[in-house]
């Protein structure tokens, strides 16, 4: 492939790259991706994609100038493969419909209901804030960290997830899952929280819900985990940021 | 039967030379001349090859159950958000390594290296691992930069050991170590351990005196080099040649990186982590498991503690030091970049010998302290 023609590609696809990425930031799915404090270091990623295109664009350009000039062009590209490696991210980009990790990842990645993730002190400060202000991973927090789960039982509890029926709960019943990711998705893992409903078989496996009601203690395989008795179940559009991030 | 193995072989080759690279470019990263021989004979005789693929094909395709389709999509679904997730994670911190590359091809020349760096081999591993600390980059960006400071004359001890170290012992990773773990005795012994692990793997290496049969001869650095810095050049020509050569090793680097990437989410997508997870009792085992756990999962070493603690409730401590050990150091995308720079013997090397120190202080801890 001859010089030139290979700078354009290059160009073209940091620009690609720059305008993908730009596009996931600006619709906010940056953070169906990596956890939301990497999300400056991928704006950056994208300034620095831009400028490279651009000094790109301008080499092209003096190149086209210096063969005006009649002078010879040195003309030896690399491997031309490098540039269509690169066409390998914006076509799974471009081809998969981009969707947040939900259930169909727990076959390999697996789910928990509770998690020892987060170092000890983190569940103290919990206890500063509203219980209704909880989210999913607070809840299994406080219930690993804290000996005597019983003060929490009668709390007011309001909670958004992803619904999960699973064998390990009866009908009525189901989990209220998350997935944390602490660097990308790469590592995220799917926490849940049990939760009963008399409705409950109405719901659709995936579809998000914001669950109100009262914790209750519950033990699964061996262990106390919360489960919320609900007063109402209401289905809500994914959130911005389906993640948590501890 | 012989003839017509060699004839696939050929066809596949020639298929994949259709795409742009065949195997030889992948290895290389350069084209060979490609020779072309076909005889009528030969077309017709591929005609009937592929016909008879394309009829096998649709008949595999008809046999398959459409719940299987159902279920591949579902995990494409998994394989796109994990892959996405490692890529758009890793590009900053690429950029970023191939910038300092760059930046040291222009602005650094062999005079200075040699001023800098000492002769001798113990001297050079551990400044070669402390050189971390001037330049904070991750096992992303670390790869180029250190091939740079390879054809800038810098002793093979000091290049391994700041390859190894590098992601490790630098502002960055020390203060997300602290944040997850604090000031304490798992600080301290993550980057003793990997300083130790890195000096000695640069001091085994120093054992060779001819850094050829380490290092793959790299053609893009010499005579194929299209950028040229040049001493004369004014800053702003210095920069812009500096930004040339950053993407000409996005480019390069960014391949191994995509490879790796989709391998590792490949592997995710594929085999249940629980399973790993489950074996990963015993002192012996539980190493082991959170050694495959640092490979597999690929995360950078700049986060890579705040990962290390979701296992700490459930694995030892001398466990967990290993994952946060060896996961910088090697894991599968670092692993394709290194094949890059290094001949195969070499990489066979750089993995093993942290992988059995790694896994040694891991069972140490495992016994000695319970």
């Amino acid at each position: 492939m001859p010089q030139r023609m290979y700078r354009s590609f290059q160009g073209l696809l940091l620009l690609g790259l720059c305008i993908f990425f730009a596009s996931k930031a600006a619709s906010g799915q940056l953070t169906w991706y990596i956890n939301a404090r990497f999300v400056p270091l991928t704006l950056f990623g994208i300034v620095m994609l831009a400028v490279l295109a651009q000094i790109i664009f301008s080499e092209i350009k003096r190149s086209r100038q210096r063969a005006q000039d009649g002078e010879h062009d040195h003309g030896h590209a690399p491997a031309s493969s490098n540039l269509w490696f690169m066409l390998v991210p914006l076509l799974i980009g471009i081809l998969i419909p981009a969707r947040p990790l939900d259930s169909s990842a727990f076959a390999t990645k697996g789910f928990n209901t509770n998690a020892p993730l987060v170092s000890a002190d983190s569940s103290a400060l919990l206890f500063e804030t509203d219980s209704e202000e909880h989210n999913v991973l607070d809840w299994i927090k406080l219930f690993n960290y804290e000996e005597d789960v019983t003060q929490f039982v009668g709390q007011k509890a309001s909670v958004i997830g992803f619904v999960f029926f699973n064998e390990d709960l009866s009908e009525n019943q189901f989990f209220v899952s998350r997935f944390v990711v602490s660097c990308c998705a790469a590592d995220g893992f799917a926490i849940a929280m049990a939760a009963e409903w008399d409705e409950a078989a109405a719901l659709q496996q995936d579809s998000w819900v914001l669950v109100k009601g009262s914790i209750e203690a519950i033990t699964i395989n061996d262990r106390r985990v919360p489960m919320i008795v609900a007063e109402s179940v209401q289905e809500v559009p994914v959130p911005n940021q389906p993640y948590l991030f501890p | 039967m012989r003839t017509s193995v060699r004839n696939i072989k050929g066809r596949l080759k020639s298929a994949l030379r259709f795409f742009g690279w065949d195997f030889s470019t992948f290895v290389h990263g350069y084209n060979h001349p490609v020779e072309t021989t076909t005889t009528p004979n030969r077309l017709s005789r591929r005609l009937i090859l592929s016909v008879a693929l394309g009829v096998l094909f649709f008949v595999a395709i008809a046999m398959i159950p459409a719940e299987f389709f159902a279920w591949l999509w579902s995990r494409m679904n998994v394989f796109a958000t994990v892959f996405l997730g490692i890529f758009v994670e890793a590009v900053p911190y690429l950029i970023l390594g191939t910038l300092a590359s760059g930046l040291v091809e222009v602005f650094l020349d062999r005079d200075q290296m040699s001023k800098w760096v000492s002769g001798r081999p113990a001297a050079a591993a551990v400044s070669g691992a402390f050189m971390g600390m001037i330049f904070p980059v991750c096992e992303c960006g670390v790869v180029p930069l250190t091939r740079r400071l390879f054809h800038k004359g810098l002793p093979l001890s000091a290049g391994i050991s700041f390859l190894l170290a590098a992601p490790v012992l630098n502002p960055i990773v020390v203060f997300s170590t602290a944040a997850a773990f604090g000031w304490g005795q798992m600080l301290a012994w993550r980057f003793g351990l990997s300083l130790v692990i890195a000096v000695v793997t640069g001091l085994i290496f120093s054992v060779e005196k001819e850094a050829g049969n380490v290092l793959r001869p790299a053609l893009s650095l010499h005579d194929h080099e299209h950028v040229h810095a040049d001493v004369n050049d004014s800053f702003f020509e210095k920069i812009r040649k500096a930004l040339l050569i950053t993407v000409d090793e996005f480019f390069e680097m960014g391949r191994y990186l995509i490879f790796g990437s989709v391998l590792a989410a490949a592997l995710q997508t594929f085999i249940p982590q629980s399973l790993l997870l489950s074996v990963g009792s015993g002192p012996i085992l539980s190493v082991l498991v959170m050694l495959a756990l640092a490979v597999l999962l690929s995360v950078c070493s700049t986060v890579d503690s705040f990962i290390a603690l979701g296992f700490v409730g459930t694995f030892s401590f001398g466990s967990v030091l290993s994952f946060l050990v060896f996961g910088p150091m090697v894991d599968i995308k670092s692993v394709m970049m290194y094949l890059q720079v290094f001949k195969r013997r070499a990489v066979f090397y750089i993995v093993a010998i942290p992988f059995m120190m790694s896994l040694l202080s891991g069972l140490l801890f495992n016994y000695l302290s319970p």
